[in-house]
């Protein structure tokens, strides 16, 4: 699992740590206040919650730093996505090392027999459907007026027709990806109670058809916000994501981008974010936990919650902020099984979504030889395992994916394209055995290799006159020192048509990589920089989530 | 710089001086109260009592500071490591965890609720308009034909026939009852029971009768998917606006919302017209939670605090119609279960319950 720390995320969250030292210093009170801001320590400590939590928490910083003044406890997070975290509670990594969890939906969680007995008691603090977010200008061209008619089946049909792009966040590692594809696969299968295998079966060509419309995946739905306001005028029109997410990113978009939230008729499924006390908690955090849920739960609090993340409160007393709809649409019910929960994901990755077409620009100059060569076979290896339930890892079926090795220059391609079905593992062997042959020698031309593997998208897309999704990953451990500069790369992707101008290049910081070149790949053509230097294997499954 | 430390000072010297003040009054005291502060584990439905401002004093009174959490009643069985007390929604688990712990005193029921069901108006109005629901002319008190009920359950019924194929806000999807996870709590094994009872025509406790009602009970459980760990989480996406048509919950969480004057819009409570009592049993797992127990049974005040909260005491039962009656309830709850014809299904014994559980939820 990918556990991240983020520090000072907020400004105003840091300088209210900042100035509670300082008053902390004034009255030479000898223990200092625990800081909001910084990662959890190892064994718990007085007055801290330990929380692991989904990055969508991150909004309630204002609320939490008010709770600290008025109960003492403060809150540490620990961010991941919700599978993730799923994931870390079931195998054991959670015990002793977080105290309580808090995700938009224990849902998933819950359908793991191993997590349940790990979680002591559940609050619910607020709810948020999930909801597509679309720019007025396509709810125009679709004559779908403010949207409040719009149902499942409408969407589907405007994606195969190629009047909805979407950005969704990737099923199998985030709750609001998940819960979209849920939510897709309910409707669309007209299923009237809990969602089975048979319904995704009878679903399968509408939920194609919705799926074509997606353009953008990511890991986190933070990525995703910056990729619609940078992506060119057109190109992504819709953003599925929770209500209070696109409701708040409104605040800050210009006119022409805000996005009008749709919640279909035929349903939704909604994030109730509770606030969960596990049970390797000691009685020291289980009395903090008590002390935060009351407060949270408390009237006032509820409605600044609201007003700050406009998500719904759960207090009955409270009425929602100014803006959150009112009007209530049926709950999707959520699959009661794993299996299910896990076929369905497979189908998605294997079968549903677009098929995608990934390029990796392998770094093997001489300084890669030994230990860092290791790393790249064991990270590129791992993509083509078996284990993968989720979904998370493993090259998917229908994928296309192309090797190039680099040094000087690029020295070979590789293209695999794995089929659907029992063919699949031995395509996954094969690329293996690509990787595994990889050598180390020469100097490093990154951009050279980079202008490479858009010439190759280039053929591929004539060739096959598909419609994949499509990006580049380029991973090195120096600083380009051959072939052509960075302003060069620049010139030549301003004149490559718009569709090759738009696929994305996710680049890996490695070894002594520089981060400034890498950096400006990610910016120049709307990726987002990795870094692998603490662990490959992590930086190449992350990316997964964005291919 | 100073002054911060002045006032620092002076706070703890106050803090002394309150301190002072306050140690000789206890020791005075005749009954040598020491006040101990213990903790449990209760059913999410008992948060607001515990919580009560006047709870907490007349407890503290006693001599007892209780701090409690909400857990899941079948969930809490094997998690009372360090606990005073446990008091779960019901009987069975009481009893499960009694034989867990070898404790053979005779454990406290001070309080119980009919289970309920939440709906908006639309909602009622649409059962009733199909006969599947009534409300009384004179009293308003709404109730479930749980018979209704359990034929469209059997029969897949969906809410788009029942309004004759024009599907209304959340009303789509087959007419379900949304309640907890059986296996973790307790009014979804209540659910259970009920279910399992009119299905039999009657009480479930042989095999065969097990055999008898299995298939509805599943259809009953896997149709909702993933559920929740308590009635709290249920009632909270209720009141939050989540569109679940239906959902089961205690009588007293509705209760609570009139003690609290939020009439929730248009919040109706349905009756189911055979329903089940649910005894929220107390088990001391040491000599103060057994005190609890004891001050839960016998004291005025703390039996009072749990009417007001929506409770009904066990051998009262007058003191529930008289707290609801006087005060403005627009969700007309019943004064008088028996005048409203509601009656009650008899909860099997832990064995079978267990066994109608696990026909209910395998995967």
């Amino acid at each position: 699992m990918m556990v991240k720390h983020r520090g000072g995320a907020r400004g105003l969250a840091a300088a209210l740590a900042a100035l509670a030292a300082l008053v902390a210093a004034c009255t030479s009170s000898p223990a200092p206040k625990p800081d909001p801001t910084a990662p959890p320590a190892p064994t718990a400590q007085a007055g801290v919650l330990r929380v692991l939590a989904g990055s969508e928490l991150q909004d309630m910083a204002p609320i939490l730093e008010q709770a600290q003044k008025e109960t003492g406890v403060t809150v540490q997070f620990s961010w991941t996505g919700s599978l993730d975290g799923a994931e870390a509670v079931s195998g054991n990594a959670a015990d002793g090392k977080y105290d309580a969890l808090w995700f938009p939906s224990n849902q998933y969680l819950r359908l793991d027999e191993r997590s349940r007995p790990k979680l002591l008691s559940e609050s619910p603090v607020m709810t948020s459907p999930l909801a597509i977010g679309i720019r007025s200008s396509v709810l125009g061209e679709l004559s779908w007026g403010d949207g409040s008619a719009v149902t499942w089946g409408n969407l589907a049909e405007a994606a195969a027709a190629g009047k909805l792009n979407y950005g969704m966040a990737d099923p199998s590692r985030s709750n609001s990806g998940f819960s979209g594809l849920v939510g897709v696969a309910s409707a669309l299968s007209a299923a009237n109670s809990a969602l089975t295998d048979e319904d995704v079966a009878k679903a399968t060509p509408q939920l194609k058809q919705f799926f074509a419309g997606q353009k953008l995946t990511s890991g986190s739905s933070g990525w995703l916000t910056q990729a619609y306001t940078q992506a060119e005028q057109g190109s992504v029109g819709a953003l599925v994501n929770y209500e209070s997410v696109l409701l708040t990113m409104n605040k800050t978009l210009p006119p022409e981008q805000r996005l009008t939230v749709v919640r279909p008729t035929d349903g939704v499924v909604t994030a109730n974010y509770p606030l969960t006390l596990l049970s390797s908690a000691q009685p020291r955090e289980q009395e903090s936990f008590r002390r935060l849920t009351e407060y949270l739960l408390k009237e006032d609090v509820q409605k600044r919650i609201s007003e700050q993340t406009l998500r719904h409160p759960v207090a009955a007393g409270v009425a929602p902020a100014a803006g959150v709809p009112t009007d209530r649409r049926r709950e999707l019910p959520f699959p009661g099984s794993l299996a299910v929960a896990t076929h369905l994901l497979a189908s998605y990755q294997n079968e549903l979504r677009r098929p995608s077409r990934t390029v990796y620009v392998l770094d093997t100059s001489g300084s890669m030889a030994g230990q860092r060569l290791a790393q790249l076979k064991s990270a590129m290896g791992r993509l083509t395992g078996a284990e993968d339930s989720r979904g998370v890892r493993r090259f998917r079926d229908r994928e296309e994916v192309t090797l190039i090795s680099f040094a000087s220059k690029v020295k070979s391609t590789k293209t695999h394209t794995v089929p659907a079905g029992a063919a699949a593992q031995q395509e996954l062997a094969s690329i293996n055995a690509d990787v595994q042959a990889l050598s180390a020698e020469g100097g490093t031309a990154v951009y050279s290799s980079l202008e490479e593997a858009y010439r190759v998208i280039e053929r591929q897309q004539a060739a096959a006159k598909d419609d994949r999704f499509t990006s580049i990953v380029v991973m090195t451990d120096g600083l380009s020192n051959e072939g052509v500069s960075d302003q060069d790369f620049k010139t030549f992707r301003a004149g490559l048509s718009p569709a090759l101008r738009s696929v994305r290049v996710f680049p890996i910081l490695f070894g002594d990589a520089a981060k400034t070149q890498l950096q400006g790949i990610a910016d120049l053509t709307g990726g987002k920089l990795f870094d692998g230097t603490g662990s490959l294997d992590g930086a190449f499954e992350e990316i997964r989530g964005y291919q | 710089m100073k002054r911060a430390f002045g006032v620092l000072a002076a706070l703890v010297l106050l803090g002394g001086v309150a301190f002072a003040l306050l140690r000789p009054t206890s020791h005075d005291d005749k009954k040598t109260t020491k006040t101990v502060t213990i903790t449990g584990l209760i059913g999410s439905e008992k948060q607001d009592f515990f919580q009560d401002e006047d709870v907490k004093a007349e407890l503290a009174a006693q001599g007892l500071i209780v701090k409690t959490l909400p857990v899941g009643s079948w969930q809490m069985v094997d998690k009372l490591d360090g606990q005073a007390f446990a008091f779960p929604a019901s009987q069975a688990p009481a009893d499960k965890i009694r034989q867990n712990k070898g404790i053979t005193e005779v454990v406290s029921a001070p309080f119980y609720s009919p289970l309920v069901v939440v709906a908006h108006q639309a909602t009622a109005q649409a059962l009733k308009d199909s006969g599947m629901a009534a409300e009384d002319p004179t009293t308003h008190v709404w109730t479930l034909r749980m018979d209704a009920y359990r034929d469209a359950l059997r029969t897949n019924k969906t809410w788009e026939q029942l309004l004759g194929g024009k599907p209304k806000a959340e009303l789509r999807g087959n007419v379900l009852m949304a309640t907890t996870d059986p296996k973790d709590s307790s009014s979804g094994a209540m659910y259970l029971a009920l279910l399992s009872s009119l299905e039999n025509g009657g009480p479930v406790s042989s095999d065969a009768e097990v055999e008898k009602v299995k298939d509805l009970l599943y259809t009953a459980i896997s149709k909702q998917g993933e559920k929740k760990q308590s009635t709290d989480l249920l009632f909270k996406d209720f009141t939050s606006g989540v569109g679940r048509p239906l959902s089961l919950v205690y009588e007293s969480e509705a209760a609570e919302l009139v003690r609290q004057q939020n009439t929730l819009g248009d919040m109706v409570v349905l009756y189911p017209d055979t329903t089940i009592f649910s005894a929220h049993t107390l088990v001391g797992l040491n000599e103060d939670g057994r005190k609890l127990a004891t001050l839960l049974q016998n004291n005025t005040k703390l039996r009072e605090a749990a009417t007001k909260h929506g409770f009904r005491i066990q051998g009262d039962t007058k003191a529930f119609g008289t707290q609801f009656r006087t005060q403005d309830d627009s969700f007309h709850l019943a004064p008088n279960l028996d005048q409203a014809g509601i009656n009650h299904a008899s909860i099997p014994v832990y064995d079978v319950l267990k066994k109608l559980t696990d026909y209910a939820t395998k995967p």
